[in-house]
């Protein structure tokens, strides 16, 4: 590995290298994908293209057959914990426990990250005034709308502040100044300096949010790059972002 | 023009869904084996009682009062299980939303579910009866098989009776509340039940006949009361009419309740419990393993129905206060409190394997934790120590008065304790035993198999510990035999 290379991935937030992953068929195949601290990347592919479960390895849930997953300069396969400290994921479906309270619950997700007990608090409370749930904050969880959980389920993801999130179908659920408010929030994120991957089906919100869009089809990365360079790449320099998924995955 | 599917059909789905849910099936298949063969040895044990009561008729008024007696107390477990199945009903299953939301009349699922619930408890007395009904019929006592229309009549009246309370208390408090007054009343049904099972042990045998000598019924049968005890001993026009009798109570209930009910609007979702603001004390825990500990013992003690079934589970505790007390003996044992080990040890083991079920049952994001920098052990280390936790608190006071009686039983008690939690929670951790209801189109978790080990398990600990807390391991039997 030649020195330019070197510091490029260990300045990238996430830097994925021949990422393979099959079940009896190919899910993944010998993907790379490289973020930078900051940046907002959409992975947008039709159902079955490899997105979640490229997610969860990155994410540590699953391990690849081949290749190599580094965020911030952790090596996720050989250091796991050093590496999920500063991640965060949220799955598309809210992973809650129904019979604890939102406060109950960032106070477990605060003692699985090992934040500082008094500084855990007072960002529960700061986030839970941000999303609108201080009024629930002693109610379980197993009345709340979808959108509810979906809030309760970020707030967890941002009480221990991470560098990196990792976001499936994010804003489902959502209702519209919620879903403002959830984007506006992300948003805030990466200006500090986290970076975030997101997948969704929601093409409008990878193009307003994204700064890179990769797409995925198959397990294999299509096209990448922003909004323009995706344009140019799929030959449609005036078409939408929609037509550009649509002719580059062929799904019309 | 559309046609919504009719009752047989869904009585169908019904059937079919509670079948598929069931112990049974639910079962891990290695296990049918053993079940077949405790089935083949309770049929020959029935066949042994039948015997006895060919050999040795009672009178019919004897036989009226001893069936009135088993149709009372069934009718008090039924109702007691019936209670908890119809707000589980109406609050517990996501599919109830799914098939009120179809074009299918609310006012016929309810009926199909109550149904359903009538099914569900009566099928395991009919189960049990049932042995003892083959086995008189075997010795042409034909009478005997009445207790298969008879437990199913009384299930349809309990089943009514329960919905109407459940639907009436609705009306007053919330589900919530209405589901904590329907395990009360299990629990007060339970104890009230074992209560009067042992009063033989303080009531003089001579007060007790002429209780029961007043209960007897006259040369008119009994009348009304004695009614279903008349259709259980076979009495055709009797049983007829019992069978009209539980139809009528339900489509009444069924009609002026539970229709009603149905067709304004009910959900699964449509509540929301209130929080209480100490529940969460304002304090974060600093580390992951308190954290987890802290998540594990709030869904441990918000288990639904957890305080009735610590107190199901906690029956062993009587003997050890009767022994306590002074009021438990048995020949050869002397004041008996060494049996209080084998109780305690037998307990512990029952209880961790119950605490460690609830916590895998209530276990619904695993994926949480590993996310988590933390090791893939410390949610498994925290539910364990958690279950461990419950289970020494509970056993903590009559631990601590047996050992005041009996410091020398000590070693015994920490050691049996220690084993026997050591080992159920560990195999609960593996196979819990079937507790939690799953949610709408998820997997149950639980296994009669994780069931049986454990109880065997904690058998076998509290037989060792017997052994050695003992002078005398089998005096009492010799004793009682001699």
């Amino acid at each position: 590995m030649d020195g330019v290379n070197a510091r490029v991935i260990s300045d990238s937030a996430l830097n994925v290298r021949g990422l393979s992953k099959s079940f009896g068929r190919k899910v993944v195949e010998n993907l790379d994908l490289t973020i930078q601290p900051g940046e907002f990347y959409a992975l947008l592919g039709p159902n079955g293209a490899g997105k979640t479960t490229t997610l969860r390895m990155i994410a540590g849930l699953m391990r690849p057959d081949a290749g190599s997953i580094e965020v911030f300069g952790r090596d996720v396969l050989a250091d796991p914990l050093e590496a999920k400290s500063i991640m965060a994921w949220i799955p598309d479906e809210p992973l809650l426990y129904d019979k604890l309270s939102p406060l109950e619950y960032l106070e477990f997700i605060a003692g699985l990250w090992r934040v500082e007990p008094k500084l855990a608090l007072e960002r529960a409370n700061e986030l839970l005034e941000t999303l609108g749930l201080w009024p629930h904050r002693h109610e379980r969880c197993e009345g709340f709308s979808r959108g509810m959980k979906q809030k309760t389920v970020l707030a967890g993801a941002l009480i221990h502040k991470p560098k990196f999130l990792l976001l499936d179908e994010p804003l489902t659920g959502l209702d519209a100044a919620a879903s403002r408010l959830v984007k506006d929030l992300l948003l805030a994120e990466t200006q500090k300096g986290a970076a975030i991957i997101l997948t969704t089906h929601i093409l409008e919100v990878a193009e307003r949010l994204a700064t890179r869009i990769g797409i995925l089809s198959g397990g294999a990365l299509l096209a990448q790059g922003d909004l323009a360079a995706l344009k140019t790449q799929a030959g449609l320099e005036h078409g939408s972002l929609e037509d550009v998924f649509l002719h580059l995955t062929k799904t019309i | 023009m559309f046609a919504a599917p009719g009752f047989p059909w869904l009585l169908r789905h019904e059937l079919r869904v509670l079948w598929r849910s069931s112990i049974l099936v639910r079962t891990h298949r290695h296990v049918i084996i053993p079940v077949l063969v405790s089935g083949a040895l309770f049929q020959g044990i029935a066949l042994l009682l039948a015997h006895q009561v060919v050999a040795h008729p009672i009178s019919q008024p004897t036989l009226l009062l001893a069936a009135n007696i088993n149709i009372v107390f069934l009718f008090a477990l039924m109702f007691s299980k019936a209670m908890t199945s119809s707000i589980d009903v109406i609050y517990g299953r996501g599919d109830a939303d799914f098939l009120l939301a179809s074009p299918i009349p609310p006012g016929r699922v309810l009926a199909v579910r109550m149904l359903g619930v009538a099914a569900s408890i009566a099928a395991p007395w009919m189960l049990l009866g049932g042995v003892f009904g083959n086995a008189l019929a075997i010795y042409g006592q034909f009478w005997g098989l009445s207790v298969y229309p008879m437990f199913f009549a009384e299930a349809l009246l309990v089943a009514a009776l329960a919905f109407a309370v459940v639907v009436v208390l609705l009306r007053f408090i919330s589900p919530q509340a209405t589901r904590r007054t329907g395990h009360t009343l299990a629990l007060l049904t339970g104890v009230g039940i074992f209560i009067i099972g042992q009063l033989p042990r303080f009531v003089p045998k001579a007060t007790l006949g002429q209780f029961w000598w007043s209960l007897l019924p006259g040369p008119d049968g009994g009348g009304l009361p004695f009614l279903f005890a008349r259709g259980l001993i076979g009495q055709p026009d009797a049983l007829a009419s019992a069978l009209a009798l539980a139809l009528a109570g339900f489509c009444i209930v069924w009609f002026f309740l539970a229709k009603p009910f149905a067709d304004g609007v009910i959900s699964a979702v449509a509540s929301r419990p209130r929080g209480r603001a100490d529940a969460q004390n304002g304090k974060f825990r600093a580390s992951p393993f308190a954290a987890t500990i802290a998540k594990d013992m709030r869904l441990l003690f918000r288990f639904p129905g957890i305080v009735t079934q610590i107190i199901y589970r906690s029956l062993t505790l009587v003997p050890v206060v009767l022994i306590l007390a002074g009021r438990f003996h048995m020949g050869g044992m002397g004041n008996g409190m060494a049996a209080t080990v084998p109780l305690l040890v037998f307990l512990a083991g029952q209880l961790g394997l119950f605490f460690i079920s609830v916590l895998a049952g209530c276990e619904t994001i695993p994926e949480l934790a590993l996310t988590a920098p933390v090791p893939a052990s410390t949610p498994q280390r925290a539910a364990l120590a958690a279950s461990a936790y419950a289970t020494i608190f509970i056993l903590a006071a009559p631990a601590l008065a047996v050992l005041a009686r009996a410091p020398e039983l000590l070693l015994a008690l920490i050691i049996g304790v220690t084993g026997v939690l050591f080992s159920n929670l560990l195999l609960g951790q593996k196979m819990p035993i079937p507790l939690v209801r799953a949610q709408f189109g998820k997997t149950s978790t639980g296994t009669v198999l994780g069931l049986i080990l454990g109880v065997s398990v904690s058998s076998v600990w509290s037989l060792i510990t017997w052994v050695a807390v003992a002078p005398n391991p089998l005096a009492w039997l010799i004793n009682t035999h001699s």
